[in-house]
C-alpha cells in the first residue's frame, strides 16, 4: 500500500477524541486533504513530531493522540522515542509509515532498510508495538489498527509502504491559522 | 542565589506545570526541586530541540510548560526555534545557562558560544535578559507578559551562581 492509502483507511478508526500530530512534507499534506481537520500538521519540525506528540499527550490527558510520521522524520527524532519509553503515556500512539525513502524531497534512501524495527522498538521500554508490511500482507491492515486502536496504551506501529506517493497540493493553512483553528477545535 | 523553590512557586502562579530540557551544573539545585516538587513536572529532554517540540506540544494543549538548557542547546534549537514555536506563533520561556564567561575561564569548551551567545539569540530575533538575583520576579514578570502577549520565544540568560552555588 501506499503512504496515502494507510492514512486514509485511518478514517473508519477515528474517533473526534483524536488528535493527529503529522509529520513535514508529504505525511501532513495526507493527513491535511484525508482525515478530519484540524489537527497539527507540522511543517518544518523535522525530527520533532514525536515530541510535539508527547507533549500534546501529557497536556490533553483526556485525549487521544496520534503521531504519523515518515521514517525520515522518526529516525531523525530517534531520541526522543527514548524519553517516550521511559514515560509511556497511556494516550500516545505512533504511526510510522515506512517506505524507506525521503519521498518529499524526491525519494533519497533513508536508513530505514538496515534496522530491525521490532528489536528497536523492544529495546525502547515499549509494552506495544508491532510491525507490518502492507506491501505483502494487504489484507491484515484492517486487524492491525483494530489491535492499535484498542489497546489503552502507548502504542507503536510501524508499517512498511510503497515507495510511490500521490503528491498531493500543499496545505493551504498558513501555520499560524493551523494553530488559531486547532487551538478553537479543542481549548 | 535566587530560592529555587520560590522559583517553582512564582512560575506555577503565572501557569506553568510542565518544565522540561537538559541539564546543566548552573541549574543544579532548580532541577532537585523540580524533581521533588508537585506543582511542575520535570521531563528529561534527551536533546534541547525535542523539549522545544515537547514545550510546543504542551502548548498546543492549552497548557504552559518552560524549557531548561546550557548555551550549547542555543546551537541545536535552530529549526525547533524557527520552524515550529516562531512560524506556529508558540509562546515558550526558555531559561539558558551563559556558560563561557569569566567563571569558565578552564572550561574552552564554552568559550565560542559564550561569545556568541547573544549574537545567536539576536539573529533568532530571541528577545533576552539576563536573569539577575535582584528583581528576579519583575524579570521574569516581563519576560511571560512579553511571551504571552507576543505569542513569542523569550530567553532568560541565568549567570553562574544565579540557580546554584
Amino acid at each position: 500500500m501506499r503512504g496515502e492509502e494507510i492514512i486514509a483507511a485511518l478514517k473508519d478508526f477515528l474517533s473526534d477524541d483524536f488528535i493527529i500530530v503529522s509529520s513535514n512534507g508529504n505525511v501532513s499534506r495526507q493527513v491535511f486533504h484525508l482525515l478530519p481537520k484540524p489537527q497539527v500538521y507540522l511543517r518544518g519540525s523535522m525530527g520533532l513530531p514525536m515530541s510535539v506528540g508527547l507533549g500534546l499527550a501529557l497536556s490533553q490527558v483526556d485525549k487521544q493522540i496520534l503521531v504519523i510520521t515518515g521514517d525520515g522524520n522518526f529516525l531523525m527524532g530517534l531520541s526522543s522515542m527514548t524519553t517516550i519509553g521511559n514515560i509511556l503515556p497511556k494516550n500516545l500512539k505512533i504511526l510510522i509509515i515506512d517506505n524507506k525513502t525521503y519521498a518529499t524531497t524526491g525519494g533519497q534512501a533513508t536508513v530505514s532498510s538496515s534496522l530491525n524495527y521490532l528489536k528497536l522498538l523492544e529495546g525502547l521500554g515499549l509494552k506495544h508495538f508491532k510491525s507490518l508490511d502492507s506491501t505483502k500482507n494487504l489484507s491484515k491492515l484492517k486487524d492491525t489498527f483494530t489491535t492499535f486502536f484498542e489497546t489503552e496504551d502507548t502504542f507503536v506501529l510501524h508499517i512498511i509502504a510503497d515507495e510511490d506517493i500521490e503528491k498531493l497540493d500543499n496545505i493551504p493553512w498558513h501555520p499560524i491559522e493551523i494553530k488559531n483553528k486547532f487551538l478553537d477545535r479543542f481549548v | 542565589m535566587i530560592d529555587s523553590n520560590k522559583l517553582i512557586s512564582y512560575l506555577h502562579e503565572r501557569g506553568f506545570t510542565l518544565a522540561t530540557g537538559v541539564p546543566c551544573s548552573y541549574f543544579k539545585e532548580l532541577l532537585i526541586e523540580l524533581e521533588d516538587n508537585d506543582s511542575i513536572r520535570y521531563i528529561p529532554a534527551t536533546r534541547e530541540d525535542e523539549a522545544l517540540g515537547i514545550s510546543c506540544g504542551y502548548f498546543l494543549g492549552g497548557k504552559k510548560a518552560f524549557v531548561i538548557m546550557q548555551n550549547s542547546g542555543l546551537a541545536a534549537i535552530g529549526d525547533a526555534i524557527t520552524s515550529l514555536a516562531q512560524l506556529y506563533q508558540i509562546p515558550l520561556l526558555l531559561f539558558v545557562s551563559y556558560r563561557g564567561l569569566e567563571p569558565d575561564a578552564d572550561f574552552p569548551e564554552h568559550l565560542v558560544m559564550g561569545d556568541v551567545t547573544e549574537d545567536v539569540l539576536t539573529a533568532y530575533q530571541i528577545p533576552y535578559e539576563i536573569l539577575y538575583e535582584n528583581d528576579w520576579q519583575n524579570i521574569i514578570a516581563r519576560a511571560v507578559e512579553e511571551m504571552d502577549t507576543n505569542n513569542e520565544v523569550v530567553c532568560l540568560l541565568v549567570e553562574k551562581g544565579v540557580l546554584s552555588e
